[in-house]
């Protein structure tokens, strides 16, 4: 009886890494979706031996569902089952988790099978350690390892409608672009954000100009918008507030706390400056450069000052 | 409604020091509140308040039981005896036991921990209730709840019917932190501590730690020298890149 792994997803993100980290287990690999008939067709694609697909109506969340499809997954007996961390797809594991009495593992970045022991691999205390852990149990997982592109040479893989499921009793009243979500800095290409190591209000301006120069966008750190109020509340980037994916992101003073982080997890290019060489944010970031921003953002001016920046089409 | 606010049920992460070899020492670290746990605070009494029916506090483990006292929830059950978990279900196990025992409940409110970000969820499929993660308001309008939520760029109002788990992220630190007053007087009001015994619940980690590591050394490409040379070098390299 050859190992069966589940993904559920309320939508694609990370659908390519999931499906290939359950490859490696040797078994059989569903995707049970939840949502509109875009999102399961994109599914289709990713290469899973089953796509199971419950389709969702404007109105109702995919949360709403999560009872349901846990009965559909449950049956199957998987092994592992892994969704990412995005609110429906949580809600969508939390339920089967508990039909399928999985054990629940967050930051999940690999997972393995020794003989009928299930090896995970997860970040833990904030990113500040990775860990290997076993379960004798199945095995449920967050994920938020690398995503992978579909495989590009295997034709889609048929669609399974769920018919008759009932949903539980939520609706969606209205959904709004957030307050002040200007295209400004959602759609950005560039942004430079600044945290706690900017020491005045005043000095707010040496970024603006850098921003200017390079064609970007402000954002902050919490504690820039929140506590000192210096920058506005909706240039906040980080969990409960804006989740940007620039091409080039520029973080200046701002330590790397998990929270901001997730703000910019999509993003292309993230460059750091910062004084402290252990700040948290150059293990994420892909370039970095440790100094002082009061003398790195001039220096950054100068170099920059011959060159005007354009934009690509 | 019958509204329990869910408090200090995990250790905080900062709290584990990382040694050079990868070990990790919680250092005899107690249970805390989470920096969620004053929303869910606010957010279940508010709820309680506006459907005029009431907030029961329910908390787990060591630490300081009386926290949700002092910002105005009245009565609180806790299970002093309970352990941290490293299986997010079997916390969400131990709460939900919590929360049957406390009996008739409408809605479960608690913080949406980024570090457990399995418990609120899982807590919901062990009690069989719908959950709506990553709330930032809720109101109780008849009978039901709505709340507003983040999804990407996008805010959303659902209305849920009961019961139902909502789990709520802070926007920004507390503010209003309880003076030597609220203090004093939480100190008055009533903890129900209840043994795991009686909650008839034996918790078990399924999940066991291997090894702990430190992750590999940081990724970021590190530009060194003068702030001209590091910055001639990062712009020619995003150039070379083609972000700039």
């Amino acid at each position: 009886m050859s190992v069966q792994s589940w993904v559920l997803a309320a939508d694609v993100r990370r659908l390519g890494g999931m499906v290939r980290a359950l490859r490696g287990l040797g078994g059989g690999v569903t995707v049970g979706v939840v949502g509109p008939r875009s999102v399961v067709e994109a599914a289709a694609a990713a290469g899973a031996d089953r796509v199971i697909w419950i389709n969702v109506a404007d109105d109702v969340p995919a949360e709403a569902y999560a009872s349901a499809l846990a009965a559909t997954v449950s049956a199957a007996k998987p092994r592992v089952v892994l969704a990412t961390t995005t609110p429906p797809d949580r809600a969508l594991l939390g339920a089967a988790a508990a039909a399928v009495g999985a054990v629940v593992v967050p930051g999940v970045f690999g997972i393995s099978l020794e003989g009928e022991t299930v090896v995970v691999e997860r970040t833990d205390l904030g990113g500040r350690v990775v860990e290997t852990l076993q379960s004798g149990a199945p095995v449920a997982g967050l994920y938020i390892g690398e995503d992978t592109p579909f495989p590009g040479d295997v034709p889609p893989t048929p669609i399974e409608r769920l018919e008759n499921s009932r949903p539980a009793d939520i609706r969606i009243e209205k959904t709004e672009p957030v307050i002040g979500a200007r295209g400004g800095l959602r759609d950005a290409e560039r942004v430079v954000a600044v945290g706690r190591g900017l020491k005045a209000k005043e000095d707010l301006a040496l970024v603006e100009d850098l921003a200017e120069t390079l064609g970007a966008e402000i954002g902050c750190s919490m504690p820039i918008a929140d506590d000192f109020g210096w920058v506005p509340k909706e240039r906040y980037i980080g969990r409960s507030g804006q989740h940007i994916s620039p091409r080039l992101y520029v973080a200046i003073g701002i330590s790397g706390a998990p929270q901001h982080l997730e703000g910019v997890r999509d993003a292309k290019v993230v460059v750091a400056i910062n004084a402290d060489p252990e700040a948290r944010i150059f293990r994420r970031a892909d370039y970095g450069i440790v100094g002082d921003l009061y003398e790195v953002i001039p220096a950054l001016q100068a170099a920059l000052g011959q060159v005007t920046v354009k934009d690509h089409a | 409604m019958k509204v329990v606010v869910v408090y200090k049920w995990a250790r905080d992460p900062e709290d584990a020091a990382v040694r050079s070899d990868g070990s990790v020492d919680w250092r005899g670290a107690r249970m805390t509140p989470g920096e969620d746990d004053h929303v869910a605070v606010t957010l279940g009494l508010a709820l309680a308040a506006g459907s005029a029916g009431n907030a029961v506090g329910v908390t787990i483990g060591d630490g300081d039981a009386t926290w949700g006292l002092a910002r105005g929830v009245e009565q609180v059950v806790a299970v002093p005896d309970a352990p941290s978990l490293a299986d997010n279900g079997a916390t969400a196990d131990l709460l939900a036991a919590v929360i049957r025992w406390v009996g008739q409940v409408d809605v479960a409110v608690i913080g949406d921990a980024e570090a457990y970000a399995g418990v609120p969820a899982a807590l919901a499929g062990a009690l069989g209730w719908p959950a709506m993660l990553g709330v930032s308001t809720a109101t109780a309008v008849g009978g039901r709840v709505v709340a507003t939520r983040r999804m990407g760029d996008r805010e959303q109002v659902v209305s849920l019917a009961l019961p139902a788990v909502l789990a709520v992220a802070a926007a920004s630190a507390e503010k209003q932190v309880p003076g030597m007053k609220e203090v004093l007087a939480a100190r008055k009001r009533p903890i129900s501590a209840v043994p795991m015994a009686d909650l008839g619940i034996q918790p078990r980690d399924r999940l066991q730690s291997r090894s702990t590591d430190v992750p590999e050394v940081g990724s970021a490409h590190i530009f060194d020298g003068s702030a001209a040379s590091a910055t001639g070098q990062l712009l020619a390299t995003l150039r070379e890149d083609g972000v700039l």
